[in-house]
């Protein structure tokens, strides 16, 4: 399923989140922020508080920024000590509180996170950052409105990649895919000489086409991507998606193959999708085991076991359970669209019908929430109304997922038969 | 913004201090025969990270203005070649009025061929704009040289000639240059990152690693008539700016309001003054709203830190000194003082002449040599060593000889404009000497 730190790119947007844009362009105010005065010397002597807590916080920021670029979650429990004592150290630091608040967002914690960044916030409110980790928390608790409004003022303070990508992010969220790629080119642009931030950028973008049902595009933004950063995860696991799209499964599987973490679960589903299910579970297995390993490490995964088991129809009751936990956490349209989903394949579809109705109240043109608004339909005996959902799920893009989007097309084709 | 600045005790107690602010500085993963810096820019194609201004050596009836960007680029990274930005504005502007405000604004901006940059083209097509009074004006249209990857990719072998023929005449009387340099600035930041491996017996004995050496940047360079920019006073205020556009989650293909993202005037004063909650404040005003700030050029943190550490009882409180030098200009004695508003420019007085090759002194005007920085500034001025004397209170009678051990750049400036040496061949490899 989606890991928390290095989420599989999904297609549907409001799954997609911001997380594989940001793990590629690191933290760097608050490092800056953290060195100031000095990287000084252990043994020296300091009598305020901020002296003490500034070596805290640089070794604190460089764990977190060596576990999200490694994946690796083990580096979260010695960064979250450091921090938590920074933070003692010196209650007025705004870069311990935008420390503590990214790393509680790598956790998906994202109450957690909001409490850090507002304190960031309030402590140093001209910090374009600052805006941005509220925004980035807000979003997953589902408060949009203000959530939007503080990614707008970061983009005010800062114009560059942070803010035109978060602004790109939001405006697909709201159901504008073609103002979003307007804003996905200026990222791309403003991420400049840094291969790996490019290549995230790029990756985006191509995530976007895809959502949108333009597979050329989106072939055409992986291997940018590519060229800029040969062998990077999230665009070979993209292109993987693409070929598989078409039908090439061969070659899907072996650009899924060679993307490391980031295609485990695409594998997985190329394998299925070909036959091979012994393959297939030791590819969920893998990923299994790495969301266990994150659980072990701090980081909630409620959301992403209970999409990937109602995706699979796989131990369908825990999927309710665990959506049921993380919707009470973190009530996004990404939550409401999971629970509904896990319901409807438990055949609850009397429950799950406010929740697929929820999914879709940005206005998000999310074929994947379409499609699963259109199955609870057709599992309450609604033909007419399901079909409707399903030809505007098509219509958005037939290629949203690898598993279910065949199913889609079939459904939508035959509304139009009856 | 640059990088860190090192302070270093001669003699006996040879401790160094590392003061990070804003860090900016080879990336890596790309700087790959280097050791890994922990703060990277986080935009490096509209990051400021030096101005230079000077009578030109061998025009001295011109003003020579440099203003760099993107820090830390690798001559040998591949396949991402550093470009300017054709989604910013690149501006310098000059005061000579003494308000803190541009009088002139030279905007450079640029395109990208479309298509090729994957396969190795950084030449950028631009155009240079003079703005006087809200109305604009073309004067030079050229392209860049492309950057210097190696000479598979450089059809023609002669870098020099190659760069050479991207000098342009401005329309009025002038020259521009823009496009890839060496990295002029020098300074020993390495111990820091070593995680603060202690370089002993530095000071102002040499004997420091130049983290710089070997990088290169992109740089903006005007000649320009002294005459169209002189004052009654001979003196005026110059800062870089560089912008990016704005846009909000409802707004549309509507015009998007620019926005200022990096501005400098004095070296330094990003990295060393200005505290990291208000950089991105600070890199948003005019020098003309400098008074805001003016607290923190008062009571400078490192003064505070360096007492803190090295117990060398440097002033701490009402640097007068330090807030004459940064934003005012040194009236006492007349060096060049542009009034009593506060405001972060490099201030050149136009009447200083040119110092002779051999009186040259890197420690300009704390030197003897009054055409060094604070007087405008040199590519050879070595501000690092200037700053901390300063700070530790040399303009006020306190002689502490401070140094990074770094005290020239790693190449020799070239003797016709653009002066910034060449960058150095991505094939060759030769960084962080």
């Amino acid at each position: 399923m989606r890991r928390a730190a290095n989420p599989r790119l999904r297609r549907s947007p409001r799954s997609r989140g911001l997380l594989p844009l940001l793990a590629a362009a690191t933290c760097t105010v608050v490092g800056a922020g953290a060195l100031f005065g000095g990287v000084l010397r252990s043994d020296a002597t300091a009598d305020a508080g901020g002296d003490r807590a500034a070596p805290l916080i640089a070794r604190g920021v460089s764990l977190l920024d060596r576990a999200r670029a490694t994946g690796n979650p083990a580096l979260y429990g010695s960064a979250e000590k450091v921090l938590v004592e920074a933070e003692a150290v010196d209650r007025r630091s705004s870069e311990a509180q935008a420390a503590l608040a990214s790393l509680a967002l790598l956790r998906h914690q994202f109450e957690v996170a909001l409490v850090h960044a507002e304190r960031a916030r309030m402590l140093a409110p001209h910090v374009s950052q600052h805006h941005a980790l509220v925004g980035d928390a807000l979003i997953e608790l589902g408060r949009y409105r203000e959530a939007f409004a503080a990614f707008d003022r970061m983009a005010t303070i800062r114009p560059g990649l942070a803010a035109y990508a978060r602004v790109a992010y939001a405006r697909e969220l709201v159901g504008r895919p073609g103002a979003a790629l307007q804003a996905h080119r200026l990222a791309i642009e403003a991420a400049g000489p840094r291969p790996t931030v490019k290549a995230a950028a790029l990756a985006q973008l191509g995530e976007l086409h895809i959502s949108t049902g333009r597979l050329d595009g989106a072939e055409a933004a992986f291997r940018s991507a590519l060229r800029v950063s040969p062998g990077f995860g999230a665009a070979l696991e993209g292109l993987a998606h693409v070929e598989g799209s078409r039908g090439n499964y061969g070659r899907a599987i072996r650009l899924a193959r060679h993307a490391g973490a980031a295609g485990t679960e695409t594998l997985g589903d190329l394998y299925l999708l070909t036959g091979r299910n012994r393959l297939a579970e030791r590819e969920y297995a893998k990923s299994h085991a790495f969301a266990r390993k994150e659980a072990r490490h701090g980081v909630r995964i409620d959301l992403e076991v209970a999409e990937f088991a109602a995706d699979h129809g796989v131990r369908l009751g825990e999927a309710v359970t665990r959506a049921r936990r993380a919707h009470r956490m973190r009530p996004s349209i990404d939550a409401d669209s999971v629970l509904g989903w896990a319901l409807t394949r438990n055949g609850r579809c009397r429950e799950a019908l406010p929740y697929a109705h929820r999914a879709l109240r940005l206005g998000t043109k999310d074929a994947e929430a379409l499609f699963r608004r259109g199955m609870v339909d057709r599992c309450l005996g609604r033909p007419a109304s399901a079909a409707r959902w399903f030809a505007r799920a098509v219509a958005v893009s037939p290629h949203f997922s690898l598993l279910w989007s065949p199913a889609a097309r079939r459904y939508a084709v035959a509304a139009y038969d009856s | 913004m640059r990088a860190l600045a090192l302070i270093s005790l001669a003699g006996a107690a040879a401790i160094l201090l590392a003061v990070a602010a804003r860090g900016t500085g080879p990336e890596p993963g790309q700087a790959s025969s280097h050791r890994e810096a922990p703060l990277i820019s986080e935009d490096p194609s509209a990051d400021n990270t030096d101005l230079y201004a000077f009578r030109s050596p061998d025009k001295p009836n011109t003003l020579t203005v440099i203003s760099n960007f993107i820090p830390g680029e690798d001559p040998a990274a591949g396949p991402n070649y550093y470009t300017f930005s054709p989604r910013a504005r690149y501006n310098i502007h000059i005061d000579r009025s003494g308000d803190g405000r541009a009088d002139i604004t030279y905007r450079f901006r640029f395109r990208t061929r479309p298509g090729t940059l994957f396969l190795g083209n950084t030449e950028q097509p631009y155009t240079v704009q003079r703005i006087v009074r809200g109305r604009s004006r073309i004067v030079a249209r050229g392209v860049t040289p492309p950057n210097n990857i190696g000479p598979r990719t450089l059809k023609e072998r002669n870098y020099r000639q190659v760069a050479a023929n991207r000098v342009y005449a401005l329309a009025g009387g002038g020259q521009v240059f823009a496009g890839q340099r060496d990295d002029a600035f020098f300074g020993d930041v390495g111990a820091i990152f070593d995680l603060l491996a202690i370089r002993k017996g530095t000071g102002d004995k040499g004997g420091g690693r130049d983290f710089f050496a070997g990088y290169a940047v992109h740089a903006l360079a005007l000649q320009i008539p002294i005459s169209q920019v002189d004052t009654k006073s001979h003196v005026i205020g110059i800062w870089s700016t560089s912008e990016r556009q704005r846009v909000t989650i409802r707004g549309g293909r509507a015009r998007n309001a620019w926005v200022q993202v990096s501005r400098l005037g004095n070296p330094l004063v990003n990295e060393v003054i200005i505290p990291t909650t208000l950089k991105d404040l600070w890199n948003r005003m005019t020098p003309a709203q400098e008074a805001r700030f003016a607290k923190h050029y008062r009571e400078p943190i490192l003064a505070k830190v360096m007492n803190q550490l090295y117990k060398l009882g440097v002033p701490e409180k009402n640097r007068n000194d330090l807030v004459a030098v940064l934003l005012t200009g040194v009236n006492q004695p007349k060096l060049n003082y542009t009034g009593p508003k506060l405001a972060d420019m490099l201030r050149i007085n136009l009447s200083i002449p040119v110092t002779q090759p051999g009186d040259f002194n890197r420690l300009g005007v704390l030197g003897k040599d009054l055409q060094g920085w604070p007087n405008g500034r040199r590519l050879g001025d070595d501000v690092i060593d200037i700053a901390e004397r300063a700070v530790a209170g040399a303009l006020v009678g306190k002689q502490v000889p401070l140094g990074d051990g770094v005290d020239f750049p790693d190449k020799p400036r070239l003797p016709v404009f653009p002066y910034e040496a060449d960058p150095g061949e991505g094939f060759a490899n030769e960084k962080g000497r």
